[in-house]
């Protein structure tokens, strides 16, 4: 939709001036227009690309976020420690902004250096910190003693573990909605039904029945016991890429696992707690196959809760044909001239990697299902991804430093019901196709344009309220802070605690 | 006077009398009307006036009215028509003078018969009789289970390669040589690549935006929005009603395969899928050659697309029974010309698969889930538009009428464009055919190609194709003279994923 609007207004400004004499062609006046749009990049452009700088090209400070004037309070004189001359009347490129990443990857790289970044090592005067896991851990751990001052941004919380690791989401999930029932809020309403799912949430019923192994495991036998047909997927807490996981139907299958597996498998001495969920062996099929959704969720805050979704999702795919070749064709059987393989795009020799966009699922949806029970699916995707994250928000620290994105993985029923399955605190940012990469490297530079203040420049002290502009391909799920403002504004005032935004349409 | 225009008005009406009769809706809906006369309502005393408002209350007056709609469309010959009978219908009446096409006509005849006889001698080489042969039981319980999931069915086409691709076309229409020019123009380019000199009638920019007029119209009347009045139209059921909504490119997702079915006369009835059963029977019977062909083709193209992957299997399904549908055979228009030499024989469906010929398949996987209404919209699309893209016609909206229209269009329109070209010894069909033979599919995302679709039936003419690209070639005209190759060139076209159809189309026709 923007690059609809961007293209007509940029067409009506220019159609006012006509064209000279003699000048026949249709459209002398959409040059402008077609550079407001931003589609394919002339040659003329920016000389840092996604694959990198042109060759030949001065590495000058091709800066395309920011590009303001730095505010003279604050970050001139933010001490040694950003290692530049800042003064007040200095501009942007006075100040070296220093990034470090963990993770060598041209996605991330790219991008720091397409804004005039340069990179350091950790111990160095760095801004902008794209780190691993463990390097969190040690920059965050009581012992380390680090104090991150204000020009400094990292991609992670401090215990954002809360919502990766399987059990403890279950835990925060649990528990959230049980605070919400003893509150006697009606989001957490239930149904007392006959039917086969027994008592439910009926608006926070989000996430499959789970319990963690070893210390649920009587709730468990309880529950199973009610519904001796399900299928039950057991899961280890801290694993990822599917390792370790398996599926049982019968109890007996769970208490020879436990007799089989290492360690004694005892409460008191758990080596590896595991999480066991109701299976879900129902999934919605397109053209026969089973998928999952991956969405990527940034937050910049907990507290308030501010929170986005990258539009640009995919469905993936399992059952994929990886054994087509594409080969050169000769004319051994044809007897026309110059038969060959034709390629449209220059796409076809990469394989896409069984990934589907969501903008195509929606399409599909519509046409064969209708636009309402489409958008109801869409509406509460994004229900699910606000409540998971407000379930962790009170234990999460929410350090002003911080933002994270992660990658939400998703399977919907046939009923066209969306359960969460994981939550990822370092979703891959490995590329396997072209679209991918393309997709990934937007995701970073929207992720940066969306937590940096205007000027590019890292600063905690910001409002943390993102242009439409800087949003990119984000779409704004829910901003506590914003939401409490206008509340405040409205006179009346009911303090319904929804106060989200439901995600509007994905297009 | 008045006597005249009662006896054509009577003789034309005899004559779609007799048209219906030979189709395969006229038992229905006889059946129907023998059920309404034993309606109370109908009054043997007031026989006339009773009966028609009892055909208006069930629906059946729309029915037939469609009926009679598609009939004139397709299925009388221009020829025999001395009216346009209704005003949707555009097909303009063949040039009477043959002579100056005679050219075209043998080509295309040509063509076809070269494509078939390399289908036999891939048979001949490969060992396979041409009309199939039974599937060895194995084989054939084999199928059966993987019907659903072909993409598991294991076939070996290391040997097999599809009979032409769409450069194989291009070669063929740019080395059409016509008649001797007479004209000395001093071009020191050699003119042959040109296709001007095919006198093939097109139209100019002020009749393509006269046709396409109602793109621009403005709904401001209409107090409804487009889902209501989608709905109410798809109440209506009357078929050219549907095809004047398509017309403004904004259909609905969830409206478009009903309005799509409308328009193409691919309602369901039982016979219909009476008639896909007995093809998929035959699949499952018959091994055809075209079936490795079918394969081939959907791995190498659906199956590696980002977009349509996701529905290979029932591309399988829709083209497997495509191949084997011999009505297809009878519906489709062949030149005709008369040309020495033997002739070949083809697929029970006429049409020899090509490279890609499955991505005029795959947008409808949008649509439909089924595949048994996938197949009939998109047998009726491709008989009514996608064949004229695949041969060598003479047909107004055949590809070499469309490649001549583009070339006008942008000689007369894009100047330095076509200088460039022309600099640069670059034909500028080379970079665009594969839209125009595709119909832009696998180049425009899902859900843009399907509005140009919407465009192609609403207004019942392909001429969309050349016009849409030159409107890219225009749109993205800096960086195109910015560089001096061909490679370069078709890097630039490669990415149309940011194009909105509408818009620029809209823009397009409204310069004065």
């Amino acid at each position: 939709m923007p690059n609809q609007l961007r293209l007509n207004s940029g067409a009506n400004a220019c159609c006012g001036g006509g064209g000279g004499g003699g000048d026949t062609s249709l459209f002398s006046d959409w040059t402008q227009a077609w550079r407001y749009a931003s589609l394919q990049p002339t040659l003329g452009q920016s000389s840092a690309t996604m694959y990198g700088r042109l060759p030949g090209t001065s590495g000058g400070n091709a800066t395309v976020a920011g590009g303001g004037v730095l505010s003279g309070s604050g970050t001139g004189g933010a001490g040694g420690a950003c290692g530049g001359v800042g003064t007040s009347s200095s501009t942007h490129d006075k100040l070296k902004i220093g990034f470090c990443t963990d993770l060598d990857k041209s996605v991330l790289v790219n991008n720091f250096e397409k804004r005039g970044w340069h990179q350091v090592n950790g111990d160095d005067d760095w801004h902008f910190y794209w780190a691993g896991v463990q390097t969190c851990r040690n920059i965050f751990s009581v012992d380390s003693g680090y104090r991150m001052h204000d020009n400094q941004m990292i991609n992670h919380f401090p215990n954002h573990y809360e919502l990766s690791r399987k059990d403890l989401l279950v835990k925060n999930i649990k528990r959230y909605r049980k605070d919400l029932e003893r509150d006697g809020n009606p989001l957490a309403e239930k149904t007392e039904s006959n039917n086969s799912s027994g008592t439910r949430y009926l608006y926070l019923d989000f996430v499959p029945t789970t319990f963690v192994l070893p210390a649920d495991y009587n709730m468990f036998v309880e529950e199973y016991r009610k519904f001796p047909l399900s299928t039950w997927i057991m899961k280890p807490c801290g694993k990822s890429q599917g390792a370790g996981i398996f599926l049982i139907n019968k109890l007996s299958k769970l208490k020879k696992w436990s007799r089989e597996a290492k360690g004694p498998f005892h409460p008191q001495i758990a080596k590896e707690s595991y999480v066991i969920s109701r299976y879900i062996d129902n999934p919605l099929l397109i053209g026969g196959k089973k998928f999952d959704l991956r969405l990527y969720v940034l937050v910049a805050s907990f507290r308030p809760l501010k929170a986005y979704l990258f539009k640009q999702g995919f469905c993936r795919f399992c059952t994929v044909k990886y054994d087509t070749s594409v080969t050169e064709l000769d004319n051994m059987y044809v007897h026309l001239t110059n038969v060959s393989v034709q390629k449209h795009g220059g796409e076809y020799n990469t394989l896409h990697g069984g990934k589907w966009s969501v903008q195509n699922l929606a399409l599909y949806l519509e046409g064969t299902r209708g636009k309402d029970v489409t958008d109801r699916l869409f509406g509460a995707i994004s229900w699910l991804i606000v409540h998971s994250l407000r379930a962790v928000a009170p234990v999460m620290a929410s350090d002003r430093h911080c933002f994270e994105c992660y990658g939400y993985d998703i399977i919907i029923d046939n009923a066209l019901k969306p359960w969460l399955v994981e939550v990822n605190a370092s979703p891959s940012l490995t590329s396997t196709t072209v679209n991918d990469r393309i997709l990934k490297y937007k995701l970073i530079d929207n992720i940066l344009s969306v937590v940096l203040p205007p000027d590019g420049v890292p600063d905690v002290r910001w409002n943390k309220v993102p242009s439409a502009d800087a949003l990119g391909n984000f779409e704004l799920l829910i901003d506590e802070e914003l939401a409490a403002q206008d509340e405040a504004q409205n006179s009346t005032a009911s303090s319904h605690p929804k106060a989200t935004k439901v995600g509007s349409r994905w297009k | 006077m008045e006597e005249l225009q009662d006896a054509s008005i009577h003789h034309m009406t005899a004559k779609v009398i007799s048209a219906i009769k030979n189709t395969k809706c006229y038992e229905p809906i006889y059946k129907e009307l023998q059920k309404l006369v034993c309606n109370p309502s109908v009054d043997t005393n007031d026989m006339r006036n009773t009966l028609e408002d009892a055909i208006k209350g069930a629906g059946l007056e729309t029915e037939i009215r469609n009926v009679i709609y598609n009939l004139v469309r397709s299925r009388i010959s221009k020829n025999e028509l001395n009216e346009k009978s209704l005003p949707t219908s555009k097909q303009s009446s063949k040039t009477a003078v043959s002579d100056p096409l005679g050219y075209l006509k043998r080509a295309g005849v040509l063509w076809d018969r070269r494509v078939r006889k390399s289908l036999n001698a891939m048979c001949a080489e490969l060992k396979v009789p041409l009309h199939g042969q039974p599937r060895i039981s194995s084989d054939r319980e084999d199928f059966v289970a993987k019907w659903n999931e072909l993409s598991n069915y294991n076939m070996d086409l290391a040997n097999y390669r599809p009979v032409y691709a769409p450069k194989d076309l291009l070669e063929v229409l740019l080395s059409l040589k016509g008649p001797a020019k007479t004209t000395t123009e001093n071009t020191d380019q050699i003119p042959q690549w040109e296709f001007s000199h095919i006198a093939l009638p097109v139209k100019n920019l002020f009749e393509l935006r006269s046709h396409y007029a109602d793109l621009l119209r403005s709904d401001n009347y209409s107090a409804m929005d487009t889902t209501t009045q989608c709905q109410r139209i798809l109440e209506g059921r009357h078929a050219p009603m549907c095809q004047q909504f398509l017309k403004k490119g904004c259909t609905p997702a969830p409206y478009r395969g009903a309005l799509w079915a409308s328009v193409l006369d691919s309602k369901l009835h039982d016979y219909d899928i009476d008639y896909w059963q007995k093809l998929r029977n035959s699949v499952w019977t018959t091994d055809h050659i075209v079936d490795k062909l079918v394969f081939k083709d959907i791995q190498l193209t659906a199956s590696n697309d980002d977009q349509y992957f996701v529905f290979e299997d029932v591309l399988y399904q829709v083209l497997l029974c495509f191949s084997r549908d011999t009505d297809i055979g009878n519906c489709v228009e062949y030149e005709t010309f008369p040309v020495k030499g033997k002739t070949y024989e083809g697929p029970p469906s006429g049409v020899v698969p090509f490279h890609g010929i499955c991505m005029f398949a795959a947008p409808f996987c949008y649509l439909y889930d089924s595949p048994v209404n996938l197949y009939y919209t998109f047998r009726a699309f491709y008989v009514r538009y996608c064949h004229r893209l695949t041969t060598i016609n003479t047909h107004p909206q055949g590809i070499v009428s469309l490649c001549l229209l583009f070339e006008k269009l942008l000689q007369t329109y894009e100047p330095q464009l076509w200088s460039h070209f022309r600099e640069l010894q670059i034909q500028p069909l080379r970079v665009v055919f594969k839209w125009l033979m595709r119909a832009f599919s696998g180049h425009l995302p899902p859900d843009q190609l399907l509005v140009l679709w919407d465009l192609i039936l609403g207004f019942d003419s392909l001429e969309i194709l050349p016009l849409f690209a030159i409107i890219i070639l225009s749109f993205r005209k800096e960086s195109i003279m910015q560089v001096a190759s061909l490679d370069s060139i078709e890097a630039i076209l490669a990415d149309l994923s940011s194009i909105k159809v509408l818009p620029l189309v809209q823009l397009a026709l409204s310069r004065d």
